[in-house]
């Protein structure tokens, strides 16, 4: 009985803090792109033609994010059923833009008009192994010019 | 320059509520669970009733748990034993025990409160059961109780369902990537199964009031033990998370049996050498 209530009680925690935790991140996340929407940040790998290059750096920006209970259960009954594992979904979009913005940050701290060369790369959410709580890893980095 | 970066557009979100999508995958699940745990508990019942008793016998031939109790038994619980022995088969008389399977007791002198009937016809009854009970017939409701389970197939049944039962929520269990889907089936899964023991129990203590009838010509006192067992146990899950049903619930049936039939002032008291 007490395996029920402790399942219960972390998953409703999960849901409650998860959800309130996930929408102040996106909130953030849209705030700050709005700031650094001027900072250009392409993947294209040659810088535009008629850019006059002062300085150029590497600028990088990681975030690690974590899932809470409630993302886990509904991931693991997504699984079996199959489909879109839409809780996961929401955890990568998070991530990814939010790596985006550190690298913006760095990238602004040096004194960079613009970013090219971006390129993102996602780690694994840790599968499986039972009892532990998986989390998603993004690093964004690119090469920062500073235009005269 | 034509570069100019836009604001994210939001596609790679759901819209959808996330718990709404959790309580019908949740829901799909628990229906899963529900319908093989159900089949497979039935077929199994009816596989297992197939067995012959002396299958039973010979699964626990091999076992020295009843011989070494034997062995190192002192006079005095020998006589006990001995007494219970021959209170089981006056009851079984009663109770249209066939034959072919014949009922063998076990007095232990270890204080749990408690008695069982398992494979092969044996039961055990506990010295901290025997203190307790005020009298014979509340004695003989425990006894008639467990020759119940015997003469139903109780044991057997139990264990045929609880091992088909757990192999497949097992094979449930191990599909999907986390070990979430595990704990989901087992916590499903388990209440279920609870079910099935309180439904063996209940048709126990009816058999069991239906032989102290037979016998003393009256049911009165056989409620003694479940005020005992209330007593002694630590706190009463709730009755869908137990094995037996709720100690109020089989009391009441008693008693219920009882207002049917006039009161009886004297019971069976138990014999002098149990120490009262």
């Amino acid at each position: 009985m007490y395996e029920l209530i402790i399942f219960l009680v972390l998953v409703t925690l999960g849901y409650l803090i998860g959800s309130y935790v996930e929408r102040k991140h996106f909130k953030s996340i849209r705030e700050r792109e709005q700031t650094y929407i001027d900072l250009l940040a392409f993947s294209v790998r040659t810088p535009p033609a008629d850019a006059r290059i002062g300085k150029s750096s590497l600028v990088a920006g990681s975030v690690v994010i974590s899932i809470d209970y409630f993302k886990k259960t509904a991931a693991a009954l997504r699984s079996f059923f199959g489909g879109r594992v839409s809780s996961y979904e929401s955890l990568i979009d998070r991530a990814r833009r939010e790596a985006l913005l550190r690298m913006k940050e760095q990238a602004k701290k040096q004194g960079a008009n613009m970013v090219i060369n971006v390129k993102l790369e996602t780690s694994s959410i840790s599968k499986g192994a039972k009892g532990q709580v998986g989390a998603v890893e993004v690093i964004a980095y690119g090469t920062g010019l500073t235009l005269t | 320059m034509d570069y100019e970066n836009r604001l994210v557009p939001e596609n790679n979100l759901s819209t959808e509520h996330p718990l709404k999508e959790f309580f019908i995958l949740l829901a799909g699940l628990t229906g899963i669970v529900i319908v093989a745990v159900v089949v497979l508990a039935t077929l199994a019942e009816s596989l297992a009733l197939r067995i012959p008793f002396s299958v039973e016998e010979r699964l626990l031939a091999d076992t020295s748990f009843f011989s070494t109790q034997s062995a190192t038994i002192s006079d005095e619980e020998q006589r006990i034993e001995n007494y219970l022995q021959k209170l089981a088969n006056q009851l079984a008389a009663h109770m249209a025990i066939p034959a072919e399977m014949p009922l063998t007791i076990h007095y232990s002198s270890d204080d749990s409160v408690n008695a069982f009937a398992t494979l092969g016809g044996h039961i055990v009854i506990f010295r901290g059961l025997i203190e307790h009970l005020p009298h014979e017939n509340s004695l003989a409701m425990v006894m008639a109780h467990e020759i119940a389970h015997i003469k139903r197939r109780h044991p057997i049944v139990a264990a045929g369902r609880g091992i088909t039962v757990t192999m497949a929520l097992a094979t449930l269990a191990g599909i999907g990537d986390s070990g979430a889907v595990a704990d989901l089936v087992s916590l499903i899964g388990i209440p279920l199964t609870l079910g099935f023991s309180r439904a063996q129990e209940e048709e126990a203590d009816e058999d069991a009031l239906t032989a102290l009838q037979a016998r003393y010509g009256h049911v009165t006192g056989a409620e003694a033990l479940f005020f005992i067992l209330q007593e002694h146990s630590f706190a009463e899950p709730p009755p869908f998370l137990s094995t037996h049903p709720a100690a109020d619930k089989r009391i009441a049936q008693i008693t219920e049996r009882q207002t049917e039939q006039p009161s009886v002032d004297s019971l069976t008291p138990l014999p002098e050498f149990f120490g009262k």
